[in-house]
């Protein structure tokens, strides 16, 4: 089959010129107080995207405050000392005085219940009263306004386990204004509107958990996984802890985890980087040096056997399976990476041909890793859509047998063969976007090292064989440290309904972990 | 480090904010809301929506979380940047634009081809544009459009089977995709340059010659199932859905819902039909871009399109948007959330009208940004939501929808509709802010040039353009248009188009925990039924050589009762005297009607009607029409009428066996289903006792769309020694529709073809 074996020939060679040419278009440098920047020139067309990665996520969240990384992503929108206010001195007296009255409510109500209940109340009316007051010199949403009416496109920022990330793009003839507005917000964030944005942030868990059959399941599902590790909260934090939230700890976590040297920024498009350079200079140098935080102590436990969770909901089925693995930076990273394309990359995948096209079972079924994060020893996943009239039972005996498969047959030279082209290509078709590319460079520098590794990653696929594939399954897909989490319907037992009004209803009630 | 990350946003469903008053404009593709497509990808990225978790360790937290004191430098980090103010910076001029513009061509079969190099990345890529959509859903097999268009690529080509394409395609890292969406039809590729010739191959076949093999029609009807079964599982999803169907009508190929007797209901020979109907070259825009030369690719693409010949007359204008507003609260009950997601509004306009602009730039202001009043009011002062959005929906051949959107706490339901109305009511009593203004514009202004960073970026929108009939510079027109409104346009646009009075209003949750009843809205409060109907029975065979050949022996039942073979095929001509009374809008009209035919094709029908007379004429493949008013040629759809017309003809129809183009097979106890090769298809219900036809069942069009027709036939007589139906009773989707008598029928009175096709004479 010569001709086959040409065909796949060609595009190693494609990558191998990509990456020259990216050599060239791309400049590396580190500010004295040790921000790194990554600057890939495309000419393209007068647009650049912005990529900030700030290595500190939800994993960093401190006990009782999981969630504050993702409320201080929500509070970098919030403008500065001269954006976002119509009279600063007199803004930051009326938040102090926010504050003052918090710390007495606060005070009070870890009385118990020996506090006063009408001091209580007092209070709370007082609080209310403060934040109208602070708010009143507020010009609100300022600091995005700015950006929108400049044409910025594609404003946004998340928050994953692993790092926060800010972006958007610009007409590139306001190269500078980024510079400016980006520097300013990580200089003198100013944390107006704590208490609104806070409600905010709690509403977002009921959208994306509490009203979500799967989001209920993916909670489950970490926190039974993870019996110590903080990959146990999911990005998000909980509930009770968002509705403690105080404006010194997101000062605090501001100060110890957006420091200069945890901050690494891609700039993606039709910009000089000489010029870009001169910027940084006059607008990032101003950030203090700082040490870089220390990282956390835990580290997850062995597992010794297997659990299990379910989530009871009127939802149709649905099951996740997932198994431990290293993290990002195992020399076995890679072939994980292969065995997900091997399960479920594109059609031809062992899942999809087995589960979805040719026994029908399921609707949907494949594999994701790492899983919830890759900095540190993850997870695995399967995911199991039954189709109606098929059991989650029968997905999961499915899903066990092809699991088993890759424990005692070879993957095929030819399938290996595809899977490295498919991810060679697939690297080809994300070149020609610019936030993409700010976004895949400075991942790449943060969690490996070397920008280059969005590249030469494809080295490292290249040399997974079928003897590592089978390898790694045997070592890692092993039931002890398995963990399963299912949707399953609602106990039929249940008595009359709650009258309306006496709590939640429909509430999950998820059993607990149980070996 | 291939990943899927999991981020939580400060944006959700509005991601793409600031592009958003201009990307409506690119959006015009989407498939309605009522088709589901939950593919693998869809399960992934469900999940990497990833979950907070309830820690049970840590509710035994102490509520002390820090001492009682709060000193400045707690809540401060470091006092003002020492920069300028952002508002010293100048910006030098923005560099020009490359608008790239695409060569075209028509192949000799009709075909038009647009070719746009792009030699950035070693690839090529292009996507077929069929006229069609699922607006041409039959009503009783709605999916059909969907069906069709997924497994011309899963069910392979003559060549070879989708599995083997799947395999051939991802050893080289490409792709070819098929799918119809609610107004247009797409196939697709996408290769590495060097794959160009064998994947263009598998992408012409799969455009011309789809084998539509059974068991990828059975594998995808069975996830049709399924996604049928789980789509009420996501309350987002569910208010999205109703408000559409609600807004749009039930009962219109715009509101209408795929449901388990549809699946059940639609067979391979349909899909065969339906693609029939509408690929073929002349309706057919080809776009390719990437690296080729455009020398080369056109004569790659001549050849290879050379021998697609099949022709079809011209594909019809989608149904009408019929506005029949439908004020009111609506609610879904789900008991499993915390939040209520609604959705508040009604229907939008097309990107065509004069005031678009106009409207755009208010729906921007009232809800399109960060920046905009409810994202302001109801989010960042009120706290009781984390996503809201509002526009104003524009499509470019039917009007789209005005549409509020977001969920909320499940106890601030009523606080965030009324928050809505309050919003809605100062838009459109006072004008905007020049600043309001200013950045609603801006913002569309100061993007532009994001419509052009890409290649292929321009060729999708002027490709949308020329699909639709829109100019090709109309993203300019829309750019100088905003850049005129005014505040007094806003306004305007507003007071004359935002109708309080017409909200639809649809919230899904749960009402036990609204707080306060939505009654309090002033406005009728209903319940959306949830529940998923049942196949009504089991599903109906497929044809077969056993059915097939049941049909045969049935129909020969039926050519004995109504006079033998041979007395039905010496029928040349009929003409038939009748009056009717028809249902016109809720009106009963008296109507006299003659009909006349003339074998094989010729038609004429002289119908009296109140107001005056008509006279139509069609010799099978043209035809007139003549009113007091004048004579016009008859439009496509009225000759696929009466195409329809001449196919149900009974005295044909008993004859069915005799033509190779039709099928006939036993589709229920003494039931017939006759189908040929044009997609015309009837049921005829014998009578058991006597095999003549009790009554028939087709698809028909009415005033608003696809109907359900029923003829119901009595009252047999013998007319020349056949039997012909005296009484016809006929409904449209159950609803009485004309009751025929008839009052004289000949049969071979001599008519000739050339005498019905004379024109009446004009007074």
């Amino acid at each position: 089959m010569r001709l086959r074996f040409l065909l796949c020939a060609i595009a190693p060679l494609l990558a191998a010129q990509s990456l020259a040419d990216f050599e060239k278009r791309v400049t590396e440098f580190t500010l004295a107080n040790g921000m790194h920047f990554i600057i890939l020139e495309r000419h393209e067309a007068p647009v650049v995207s912005f990529h900030s990665y700030v290595n500190a996520g939800a994993v960093n969240d401190p006990s009782g405050q999981t969630g504050i990384a993702h409320m201080f992503e929500h509070m970098a929108f919030k403008g500065t000392e001269t954006i976002g206010t119509k009279d600063y001195p007199a803004e930051k007296k009326a938040m102090d005085e926010v504050e003052r009255i918090y710390d007495l409510y606060d005070a009070e109500r870890a009385k118990g219940s020996k506090a006063n209940a009408e001091r209580l109340k007092a209070l709370q009316a007082d609080l209310k009263a403060a934040e109208e007051k602070a708010d009143s010199y507020v010009i609100p949403n300022a600091f995005p306004k700015i950006i929108e009416e400049n044409g910025g496109v594609g404003l946004n920022a998340g928050t994953g386990e692993d790092a926060t990330q800010f972006f958007y793009s610009l007409p590139s003839n306001r190269l500078e204004l980024w510079f400016l507005l980006e520097a300013e917000r990580f200089y003198d964030p100013v944390f107006r509107e704590f208490y609104k944005e806070r409600d905010v942030v709690r509403e977002e868990i009921r959208m994306r958990v509490e009203s979500n059959p799967q989001g209920r399941l993916v909670q489950m599902l970490t926190a039974t996984a993870f019996a110590a590790h903080p990959y146990r909260n999911g990005p998000g934090g909980w509930a009770s802890d968002i509705e403690h939230f105080r404006v010194p700890d997101a000062v605090a976590f501001y100060r110890k985890y957006y420091v200069p040297a945890n901050i690494t920024i891609g700039i993606a498009g039709d910009v000089n980087p000489a010029e870009c350079k001169r910027l940084a200079e006059k607008y990032f140098a101003v950030l203090p040096k700082h040490p870089l935080p220390e990282d956390f102590p835990t580290t997850e436990p062995p597992q010794d056997g297997p659990k299990s969770v379910q989530v009871q909901s009127p939802a149709q089925p649905f099951a996740a399976i997932v198994y431990k693995r290293p993290d990002d930076n195992d020399k076995d990273d890679p072939v994980f990476d292969i065995i997900s394309e091997v399960l479920s990359g594109g059609r031809t995948s062992w899942m999809y041909t087995d589960m979805v096209r040719d026994k029908r079972i399921a609707l949907a079924a494949g594999a994701q890793s790492p899983f919830p994060g890759g900095k540190y020893p993850n997870l695995f996943l399967f995911y199991l859509v039954p189709n109606s009239g098929h059991t989650l039972e029968e997905n999961e005996k499915e899903c066990y047998a092809i699991i088993e498969r890759l424990k005692t047959e070879k993957v095929d030279d030819e399938t290996l063969k595809r899977i490295k082209t498919r991810l060679r290509a697939s690297l080809i078709r994300q070149l020609d976007n610019n936030a993409g590319l700010a976004a895949e460079l400075t991942t790449a520098y943060v969690e490996y090292g070397d920008w280059r590794k969005l590249f030469t990653q494809l080295d490292d696929y290249d040399k997974v064989t079928a003897d590592d594939i089978q390898r790694v399954a045997r070592q890692y897909f092993i039931p002890d440290t398995r963990t399963v989490a299912e949707i399953v319907p609602p106990r039929q037992s249940s008595p009359a309904p709650a009258p309306a009004g006496t709590g939640p209803q429909g509430e999950p009630s998820a059993k607990g972990a149980s070996k | 480090m291939k990943r899927t990350r999991v981020l939580w946003g400060r944006l959700s469903a509005c991601g793409g904010l600031s592009a958003r008053l201009v990307w409506f404009l690119e959006r015009a593709l989407c498939p309605k809301a009522t088709a589901l497509v939950l593919s693998a990808m869809v399960a992934a990225a469900a999940l990497a929506q990833d979950a907070p978790v309830k820690n049970p360790a840590a509710a035994t937290i102490p509520a002390t979380k820090k001492p009682a004191s709060t000193a400045p430098d707690q809540t401060q980090v470091r006092g003002p940047a020492p920069f300028p103010s952002w508002e010293s910076l100048k910006f030098t001029k923005l560099k020009d634009i490359k608008i790239p513009k695409p060569a075209e061509f028509t192949l000799p079969n009709g075909m038009r081809l647009y070719l746009l190099e792009d030699h950035e990345l070693p690839i090529v890529s292009g996507f077929a544009l069929v006229r069609t959509g699922n607006l041409f859903d039959p009503k009783d097999k709605i999916g059909l459009a969907e069906i069709t268009g997924h497994v011309m690529r899963s069910g392979g080509t003559e060549k070879m089977t989708g599995d083997q394409m799947d395999v051939a395609l991802e050893n080289v890292a490409a792709s070819v995709e098929s799918g119809i969406g609610e107004s247009s039809g797409s196939v697709s590729f996408s290769c590495l340059k060097e794959n160009t010739p064998q994947v263009l191959g598998m992408f012409h076949d799969v455009l011309t010659q789809p084998a539509f093999r059974q068991d990828k029609i059975d594998l995808l009807k069975t996830q049709l199932r399924s996604e049928i079964a789980r789509r009420n599982d996501e309350a987002s999803q569910v208010a999205n859905r109703e408000f559409a169907d609600i807004v749009y009508g039930r009962n219109t190929p715009y509101g209408w819902m795929m449901q388990y007797s549809d699946v059940d209901n639609i067979h391979r020979d349909d899909l065969v039909a339906f693609y029939k109907r509408y690929y073929f070259p002349a309706n057919v825009m080809l776009a390719v871009y990437g690296d080729f030369s455009t020398d080369q690719m056109k004569d790659q693409l001549t050849n290879a399109f050379s021998g697609w010949n099949a022709e079809q007359p011209p594909v019809p204008k989608f149904p009408e948007v019929v506005r029949t507003p439908a004020p009111g609260v609506y609610v879904g009950t789900k008991t499993d959330v915390t939040q209520t997601f609604f959705q508040v509004g009604h229907l939008g306009g097309e990107f065509s009208d004069k005031d678009y602009p106009a409207l755009a730039v208010a729906g921007n202001i009232l809800g399109g940004g960060f920046s905009s009043r409810l994202m302001q009011e109801v989010r960042e002062k009120l706290g009781y939501v984390y996503d809201i959005s509002a526009y104003w929906g524009a499509q470019f051949d039917h009007p789209g929808l005005f549409q509020i959107s977001g969920s909320t706490q499940s106890k601030h339901t009523l606080d965030t509709l009324e928050a809505i109305e309050r919003e809605l009511k100062r838009i459109r009593t006072t004008e905007v802010t020049p600043e309001e203004l200013k950045t609603a514009k801006d913002t569309v202004l100061n993007s532009f040039v994001f419509l052009f960073d890409r290649p292929s970026k321009t060729l999708n929108r002027v490709m949308r353009y020329k699909y639709y009939g829109y100019p090709d510079d109309f993203i300019f027109q829309f750019q100088k248009a905003v850049e005129h409104v005014t505040r007094e346009d806003v306004l305007r646009v507003a007071k004359e188009y935002f109708k309080p009075q017409d909200l639809t209003i649809v919230a899904v949750g749960n009402p036990a925990d609204f707080g306060a009843p939505l009654t309090q809205l002033g406005m009728k409060v209903q319940p959306i039924d949830l529940t998923i109907p049942e196949p009504a029975r089991a599903p109906a065979a497929a044809v077969t050589a056993q059915t097939q050949q049941q049909g045969r022996e049935l129909l020969v039942q039926m050519q004995k009762a109504m006079g033998g073979p041979d007395k039905l095929a010496a029928v040349r001509d009929t003409s038939i005297q009748a009056t009717a009374s028809v249902e016109m809008g809720g009106q009963k009209m008296q109507v006299q009607q003659l009909s006349e035919f003339v074998a094989p094709s010729g038609f004429r029908q002289e119908t009296t009607l109140p107001f005056g007379k008509m006279v139509m004429f069609s010799d099978g493949q043209t035809g007139w029409g003549a009113t007091p008013q004048g004579t016009q040629n008859l439009p496509p759809p009225m000759l696929k009428e009466i195409r329809g017309e001449l196919f149900r003809d009974l005295f044909t129809l008993a004859l069915s066996d005799r033509d190779p183009n039709r099928t006939v097979s036993l589709a229920g106890p003494d039931t017939l289903r006759i189908a040929d090769k044009d997609g015309d298809s009837v049921d005829l219900k014998l009578d058991p006792a006597t095999h003549l036809p009790a009554s028939m069942t087709y698809q028909s069009t009415g005033r608003t769309g696809p109907v359900n027709a029923e003829e119901d036939f009595s009252d047999w007589r013998q007319v020349s020694g056949l039997k012909a139906p005296f009484h016809i009773v006929v409904k449209h989707d159950g609803a009485p529709y004309a009751d025929v008598t008839v009052q004289k029928f000949t049969v071979n009175s001599g008519l000739t073809a050339d005498a019905l096709s004379q024109k009446p004479t004009a007074k």
